[in-house]
């Protein structure tokens, strides 16, 4: 899948800003705030219905202004033509999505359709983070690849919330009753199952194009591998019968430690994903560099795989990556990028992007300086 | 947006707090009202009164009625056999428009949401046990297909089910008329798990 064209309005620093977008590599340079990351937040929200880091869609909108529209014109693999358009408005607190200018009344529907990879300052937590950054990665990842993933997951999300309020209410005191809880847990079970026997198998799906990706940046030497740890002992061989079993003993386990303190203590909300390099745990052992190249080779990895489940090329947006990445890992990153579909790159130095990128000329740049964005001939700037 | 007319912005106001309409309708609503003549503003504002005055809760089955009991369940040819549990009182109308349902109705009053505050004290859920005769065959539980309905669905079964009473839930599944292909995966997959024996 490729833009053709992006328009953002009234978003963040942009007040009218229009992208004919080059079907390769796009650059934009700019210093910071003047609105490079903003036009990859864009692309986030046409492809993902949110930014890929503000958590709140309000903050999007350009001071001032009342609302942020984005939209945009994609074509996929197969040449079928789309217009997406984004809008929020401030006052309704409503955003509004239409594909085709049909507006689509289930959101979370267009999630997949237009798939999407970043890799930005943000994601060092991926390797580096709690593990609900890490949970975040492959939830992002599985609901692009699988639309009833992405069902189950708001579900036991709002399910959880609900079991939690009474195994709260339950330890203030205000009410106390397993009777209460009891509705709560069979679904609880349902879904949370659904979702731990997802990610175990997307674990071992995944786990090739992991390897293969962290060779194309590292070379070999190195072996990556990724892990699953549910914590309702459940992994890819068990069948969604025997993982509800696993899981309703487990909820009975913790059921009197959950009632003292509060909240839900067994469900894929508690999982961890295990990254390893030679066996080695990569939290506890690596260095800055190994998580550098790892968080990278996931995020490489991530692309082929939704190519593969999607049957759709991603888009790849590398927010920031070159200041954060050193001289080697930035020309390997780079010189994938040039078999990697279409790429939003946003850099701060132009000196060093066209150091890492080897003088090549294939890539459109653009500048940009308060929320305005100039196209500039590649040929030119080269030179 | 400020008109000159206090009346006005109050009007927009109040039309403002109705579900659906935000505040450029309001406005519109409102000026629109100001064209009407002063009857049929009267009219209006009464029809407006007379809901609130006239309309109650049925006392049998909680739905929205004018005669207590509600005409549902003060009709002798309704089934007394059956009666089928829904959270709202839209919820009613939508079943009477399938002309399929022959029995009584239980308005819950809405469904179990503890981070709303919401727990069985403060449904009707211990008028419908009262509700629980002999002669009541069997409880339909239609909630809505979501999270919360499902909670209530579970809570009220297990209630139900010690009475030697039928407990039974509407299907869920995939919209008539449809093809199978353009169902949403969600939708789809929970018809698969509610499929039955043949």
């Amino acid at each position: 899948m490729k833009f053709r064209e992006v328009r953002l309005q009234t978003f963040r620093n942009h007040e009218a800003t229009e992208i004919g977008c080059a079907l390769g590599r796009n650059v934009f340079f700019g210093n910071n705030g003047e609105g490079k990351t903003n036009i990859l937040e864009a692309i986030s929200y046409l492809c993902l219905t949110k930014s890929f880091y503000a958590s709140s869609d309000a903050t999007a909108v350009q001071f001032g202004q009342s609302g942020f529209t984005v939209s945009a014109i994609a074509v996929s693999d197969i040449d079928v033509s789309y217009k997406i358009d984004v809008s929020y408005s401030r006052d309704a607190k409503e955003k509004k999505i239409a594909v085709n200018n049909g507006v689509i009344e289930d959101k979370s529907s267009i999630i997949g359709m237009f798939p999407v990879v970043v890799l930005s300052p943000e994601n060092a937590n991926v390797t580096s983070g709690t593990p609900a950054d890490r949970r975040r990665f492959i939830d992002v990842v599985i609901s692009q690849s699988n639309k009833s993933y992405l069902q189950d997951l708001i579900e036991y999300r709002r399910i959880l919330r609900q079991r939690n309020r009474v195994l709260f209410e339950s330890k203030a005191g205000q009410r106390t009753s397993q009777d209460l809880l009891e509705p709560w847990n069979e679904n609880l079970i349902k879904r949370g199952s659904q979702i731990s026997q997802r990610r175990a198998q997307f674990v071992q799906e995944f786990s090739p194009y992991l390897v293969d990706a962290y060779i194309r940046i590292a070379g070999r030497g190195e072996e990556p591998s990724i892990g699953y740890d549910s914590s309702i002992k459940t992994d890819n061989s068990l069948t969604i019968e025997q993982a509800q079993t696993f899981f309703r003993r487990e909820l009975e386990q913790q059921r009197v430690e959950e009632q003292k303190l509060g909240t839900t203590l067994v469900g894929p909300h508690k999982d961890e994903l295990v990254f390893e390099i030679n066996g080695l745990s990569l939290k506890t052992f690596a260095s800055q560099g190994q998580h550098k190249t790892f968080l990278v080779a996931l995020k490489v990895a991530e692309f082929f795989y939704l190519r593969e489940q999607c049957q759709e090329t991603p888009v790849l947006l590398l927010d920031d990556v070159f200041s954060e990445l050193d001289g080697p890992r930035s020309e390997k990153l780079l010189a994938l990028t040039a078999n990697l579909g279409q790429t939003f790159i946003t850099a701060t130095d132009e000196q060093r992007f066209s150091t890492a990128s080897k003088q090549r000329n294939d890539f459109a740049r653009y500048f940009v300086r308060k929320g305005k964005v100039t196209f500039a001939k590649a040929e030119v700037l080269t030179n | 947006m400020f008109y000159t007319a206090e009346s006005i912005e109050h009007l927009a106001e109040q039309f403002a707090q109705l579900p659906g309409i935000g505040r450029k309708t309001a406005h519109r609503l409102a000026l629109y009202v100001l064209k009407l003549s002063r009857d049929e503003v009267v009219a209006f504002a009464k029809a407006l009164v007379d809901v609130k005055d006239k309309v109650r809760y049925c006392s049998i089955c909680s739905n929205i009625t004018e005669t207590d009991p509600c005409g549902i369940c003060s009709n002798p040819k309704r089934e007394q056999t059956s009666i089928c549990v829904v959270e709202e009182p839209n919820d009613v109308l939508a079943i009477e428009k399938t002309h399929e349902f022959k029995g009584l109705y239980h308005v819950l009053g809405g469904a179990l949401s503890p981070l709303d505050g919401v727990g069985p004290e403060d449904l009707r859920v211990k008028e419908l046990l009262q509700r629980m005769s002999d002669s009541v065959e069997e409880v339909i539980l239609a909630m809505n297909p979501n999270v919360e309905g499902e909670a209530t669905t579970l809570y009220l079964s297990k209630l139900l089910k010690p009475l030697t009473v039928k407990v039974t839930r509407i299907a869920r599944g995939l919209p008539v008329g449809s093809d199978l292909e353009f169902a949403d995966e969600a939708t789809l997959s929970r018809a698969l798990e509610g499929r039955i024996t043949l």
